[in-house]
């Protein structure tokens, strides 16, 4: 089965776990959003088509919401914390840090796969400033040192260690 | 019903919104994002007027917001001119080219801002009634994408959309000119993607794309009265309306008779 089909195969299953109506166009895109940790193109055609929703409006849905990616994401999604605590306590010095070793911005993905960079607003864990979260381990009182180090281990395939 | 507007009263009916009666009656009220064949998007804020109205004090969009018997509003109280003011101050900054604007500027004598610089690239304020046109007559080719800074309105991936049929409602309507469309030789070229045109059958005048007609056609389906009609400019099909009605009335006896 080529890429594309498999895709909209796979779309469609998640699909139809709802009814067609226009309605569930946000719940089933954060389903595929899940399962491929981005939004394939081919993916929201088939759900256009599935829903009767004109196409351009489920992209403007898409790129509305920041939870939604066009691009595929990293493995490890790298989020620093920019909230009032974090952004006092320096995490600006800790996105230039991220630049220097992955040479990616907030938003970006490395060309490897392997990281993508967000920031958030706050993920209240204030006490812990400054914070970034990768996946869904957190990582407190961070310095640009600490976070070279712990880069440096996902690097190396920390969760296939553990 | 009756609602006041600037202290005279006027007849209304329920349903309507307060910018359909001020408007008949020749009360001014500016907007942008506003036509008379769509239904109000309350999206330029331009037709915000003053409703005094159960003993509160609103301020709301006169294009959505329906009437009341009784219903007192306001079109240029100081509030509203003031805001009216703000307003067209700030969207002379992002269409820094757009006569309908700067006669608006114009019009309510606001003195542009200086402290802000204008974006000389910016024709869109963002409205949407390009896409509630689309969505109306066209196909559903465009809609807003993105949000907040980075918010424009756009075809499906930035592609040369493939449902666009090329009717050129989102362009005519745009009340900033903001939507590029050209035509030369024959084509018409809107939202990157190019399309022949059909010559009128009275004139010869290039006047619409065989995408439209078709998608006129399918609309209209079996109620299409003549199908040859569809296939007229404007002016044509307008002309030969107005020779039908003539010849119905029989204007040519009557004028005969009179002598």
């Amino acid at each position: 089965m080529s890429e594309i089909s498999q895709i909209k195969s796979e779309t469609l299953k998640i699909a139809q776990k709802y009814l067609p109506e226009r309605r569930f166009l946000l719940a089933i895109l954060q389903d595929i959003q899940r399962h491929y940790n981005y939004l394939p193109a081919e993916a929201m055609k088939t759900v256009a088509q599935y829903l009767n929703v004109p196409l351009v409006k489920v992209c403007g849905m898409a790129t509305f919401y920041k939870a939604f990616s066009l691009t595929p994401k990293g493995k490890y999604i790298i989020k620093v914390c920019d909230g009032t605590a974090c952004h006092i306590k320096g995490s600006l010095n800790l996105l230039s840090e991220i630049e220097t070793i992955l040479g990616i911005e907030p938003g970006e993905t490395t060309a490897d796969g392997l990281f993508s960079l967000e920031t958030v607003a706050c993920i209240g864990a204030c006490g812990l400033a400054p914070v970034a979260v990768i996946n869904d381990e957190y990582h407190g009182n961070l310095t640009p040192a600490s976070l070279r180090q712990i880069l440096q281990q996902y690097q190396g395939g920390i969760e296939d260690a553990k | 019903m009756q609602i006041i507007i600037n202290g005279k009263t006027y007849a209304a009916n329920p349903g309507e919104k307060i910018l359909d009666v001020a408007r008949r009656n020749g009360i001014e009220i500016p907007t942008l994002c506003h036509s008379e064949a769509l239904p109000g998007l309350a999206s330029c804020r331009l037709c915000m007027v003053e409703v005094h109205e159960n003993g509160r004090t609103q301020y709301v969009a006169s294009c959505t917001y329906p009437v009341a018997d009784g219903m007192e509003v306001f079109t240029n109280s100081e509030m509203i001119a003031a805001r009216r003011k703000i307003l067209l101050a700030l969207y002379n900054l992002i269409a820094p080219d757009s006569a309908r604007i700067k006669g608006l500027l114009a019009r309510y004598h606001v003195e542009p801002f200086d402290r802000l610089e204008a974006d000389p690239d910016s024709k869109c304020i963002l409205c949407g009634l390009c896409v509630k046109a689309c969505e109306e007559l066209g196909t559903n080719a465009i809609s807003t994408l993105n949000r907040g800074t980075k918010k424009k309105i756009g075809t499906a991936f930035n592609e040369p959309a493939a449902d666009c049929i090329g009717c050129g409602s989102c362009a005519i309507i745009c009340p900033t000119q903001a939507i590029e469309m050209t035509e030369a030789e024959g084509n018409r070229t809107i939202w990157e993607k190019t399309f022949e045109l059909l010559r009128c059958r009275d004139c010869g005048e290039y006047f619409t794309t065989p995408e439209s007609l078709e998608h006129v056609r399918k609309k209209l389906g079996e109620t299409v009265g003549n199908i040859e009609e569809l296939q007229l400019c404007n002016y044509c099909k307008t002309k030969r309306a107005a020779t039908r009605l003539k010849d119905g009335l029989h204007l040519d006896e009557y004028l005969d008779s009179d002598k």
